[in-house]
């Protein structure tokens, strides 16, 4: 039987067909984007690459091109008619032909193969955004709970990471200790990206190598998944004592989070909470640090994908609502101690949030000796 | 997400390696009568990048063409800051920052007057990337060019067997790390998760057959805990963008144990050539072990490892020469052991 979640997904994916019209509702996915296969399948993809076909009536059909993830799907979901493909493409293309001329649409469309929409066929697919977008942001209670639990480990996950930064490690030795703090606790999936050095580090990527030292900021953003649903904290410490200058920066970061996370609450814009966050450090006179030139974006949604809208930028007009889970991260470069970061999730209720992150907003030290 | 070490090392591919591989694939350029060559790189299908430039994505998506002449570009939807990152990871290319891939390397494209454009994996590009390009171009062809790429990807170098190797020293260790006494998913893969990341594996995906009494399937341990008195370990682990998979199976029962060891034993000293399912067998047979099915893997294309022979393929495409991973089943006593090893 499929899990509660997995019910409570299919029974909203069939009202959204339903009200669009929709008879066949294709999704694709791979382990960069994972979520809309798993929304419709259950099916956590780690290699190759899934069609799933979800029909109005409710059958689906996952398709695999790597035989072991086939069979992994074949244990680990039930209510799916789940097929190995080797040639995925042209094996979802001819069951779309089986079922005749019919109201396709389709999802994620920029991943959507050129193999199946440039064949001599009547097939043609509408954009699946409104069948699936919304019920992606929008998390119901048992959404919620995968994401609270998810949360919980970001916490406790930050101080194993905190724990593990000492001088002369390695930053992929750091990702090691939190991988195996993951897996040992049934965690199959997290995103994390690390930045460690002084003013010259501009940003986060994955560890090329670098030893820490003191004196260092190690920056990072840990983002487990707990059945398939993500959530992420953000947090910067200091190989040593922090500097004067490192705190006074930082307190910017800590001003612009609480100004970010006071404005969330249904019926704000995402706009609305990009605006307050980077308004704190025009006051500081750091409004170019806001811009595309040292940051992303201020805080993104969170969910079955780890960066998923609604971003928080100045020029994106989603309205939040309840249910929405996003965290807030005013990251970015300052010119006196370098890049640092500082994020915390939350669910978006009426009159507020919910806050899921427990970890005190702090710049934290370690040892460095 | 790749989230392990990600860095170029000049010692481990120099940059003339890169560049044999760029001449070899201008070769193939002139002779198919292609003005350009594409691949596109995410994820799950990285490798036709990673072979042809040194550098895998750990996130989003990008289009590297090669021309006949000149710096290849890279495009790719990360950012400008990004990109800086890329910039120190891949040896050869231009990186260009763009939210439209596809449309950038269509423009290039444009400019030089190509008309014919050779392509990996055609079918599997996302159409957005695809159709930008060829909005950018009138009249321009792409041609699926995976059998010729993959003629050129199997004739393998010096640096990628030394990173295969790596590799494979990597996942062999990390699977002796591993608690083989837990009794839960967890404790038994956490350590070797941990072992293989320290080693600077670039990534490593575990899953394990909890009961192989009942079958061989994989699961993640998000949806399985218990461990029965025979399961299996599966690894499959990137380190600089090569790829290995490991097997290995294990039972609390003493005696199963030492006949799992010695089909184990057997396994490791297999040195595959010539007619391999018969050797195999032969060599499983000795040791008390009946092959019930086996697969042999190999980078095709844009796929990191993919079947290209087995007991239940009826063509071969396997290259010999070239790494692989053989993959095998086996019957001992009624009880299934399953076991994975990359061997040249």
């Amino acid at each position: 039987m499929p899990s509660a979640t997995h019910k409570a997904r299919l029974a909203a994916l069939s009202e959204t067909m339903k009200a669009q019209n929709v008879d066949v509702f294709l999704v694709i996915g791979n382990n960069w984007h994972a979520d809309y296969l798993r929304y419709a399948t259950d099916f956590g993809i780690q290699e190759g690459q899934g069609i799933a076909l979800v029909r109005a009536d409710g059958s689906t059909t996952l398709m695999l091109d790597d035989p072991t993830e086939c069979e992994r799907a074949r244990a680990e979901i039930s209510g799916c008619d789940v097929q190995y493909a080797p040639q995925l493409v042209k094996e979802a293309r001819a069951q779309l032909m089986r079922s005749g001329n019919r109201n396709v649409a389709a999802s994620p469309m920029h991943l959507l193969p050129y193999g199946l929409v440039n064949a001599e066929s009547d097939v043609r697919f509408a954009d699946g955004a409104p069948v699936i977008e919304r019920l992606l942001m929008t998390k119901m209670e048992v959404e919620l709970d995968c994401i609270r639990r998810a949360s919980k480990l970001c916490d406790e996950g930050y101080i194993v990471f905190r724990d593990a930064a000492r001088p002369g490690r390695k930053d992929y030795e750091l990702v090691a200790e939190m991988e195996g703090f993951f897996r040992a606790h049934g965690i199959a999936e997290n995103f994390m990206i690390i930045g460690v050095g002084g003013k010259e580090v501009r940003g986060m990527a994955p560890p090329g190598g670098k030893v820490l030292k003191a004196g260092d900021l190690v920056t990072t953003e840990l983002s487990p998944c707990v059945d398939g649903y993500y959530a992420q904290v953000c947090r910067t410490l200091v190989v040593g004592q922090a500097s004067e200058t490192q705190l006074k920066a930082f307190s910017v970061y800590q001003e612009a989070l609480e100004a970010g996370i006071k404005t969330v609450k249904a019926g704000v814009t995402a706009a609305d909470v990009a605006r307050a966050e980077n308004d704190v450090f025009r006051k500081y006179g750091l409004g170019q640090y806001t811009t595309s030139e040292y940051t992303r974006v201020r805080g993104h949604g969170m969910g079955l994908f780890l960066d998923q809208k609604p971003q928080i930028l100045e020029d994106v007009d989603i309205e939040l609502v309840d249910g929405m889970t996003m965290i807030v991260h005013p990251n970015t470069y300052h010119p006196d101690a370098g890049y640092m970061v500082l994020g915390d999730a939350m669910v978006v209720r009426p009159g507020g949030h919910e806050l899921l992150c427990g970890l005190p907003r702090d710049l934290f030290s370690v040892s460095a000796h | 997400m790749r989230r392990g070490l990600m860095a170029w090392d000049a010692a481990e591919l120099p940059i003339e390696v890169i560049q044999a591989r760029q001449v070899k694939l201008r070769s193939i350029m002139k002779s198919h009568r292609l003005d350009a060559f594409i691949a596109y790189t995410n994820i799950s299908h990285p490798a036709a990048v990673s072979w042809i430039s040194g550098f895998t994505p750990y996130w989003s998506e990008g289009v590297y063409c090669v021309m006949p002449e000149g710096t290849p570009a890279f495009a790719t939807a990360l950012s400008k800051r990004v990109a800086e990152w890329i910039g120190t990871v891949m040896p050869i290319g231009e990186v260009i920052p763009t939210p439209a891939p596809g449309t950038a390397i269509g423009k290039r494209l444009a400019a030089s007057g190509a008309r014919r454009v050779g392509i990996v994996d055609l079918d599997d590009v996302p159409a957005r990337q695809a159709r930008a390009i060829l909005a950018e171009v009138e009249g321009l062809e792409l041609v699926d060019s995976t059998d010729a790429f993959n003629t050129i990807r199997c004739d393998v170098d010096n640096a990628e067997r030394a990173l295969t190797a790596r590799a494979a020293a990597i996942a062999l260790s990390a699977m002796q790390a591993a608690d083989w006494k837990a009794v839960c998913m967890q404790a038994l893969i956490a350590p070797c998760e941990v072992h293989a990341r320290r080693a600077a594996a670039e990534d490593i995906f575990l899953s394990v057959a909890p009961n192989l009494a009942a079958n061989g399937r994989f699961q993640r341990t998000d949806t399985a805990t218990t461990l029965e008195s025979a399961f299996a370990l599966r690894m499959s682990l990137a380190y600089k963008g090569a790829w290995v998979r490991v097997i290995q199976s294990h039972t609390r029962d003493a005696l199963l144990a030492a006949k799992f060891a010695s089909a184990q034993t057997a396994f490791n000293e297999l040195m595959p050539s010539g007619d391999l399912e018969a050797q195999t067998r032969k060599a499983f047979e000795a040791v008390g072990a009946k092959l019930t099915s086996w697969f042999i893997e190999q980078p095709r294309g844009s796929s990191p490892l993919v079947a290209v022979a087995g007991s239940s393929m009826s063509t071969s495409t396997y290259r010999a020469g070239a790494p692989a991973t053989l993959n095998v089943e086996c019957d001992i006593d009624g009880w299934r052991w399953l076991a994975s090893r990359p061997f040249a």
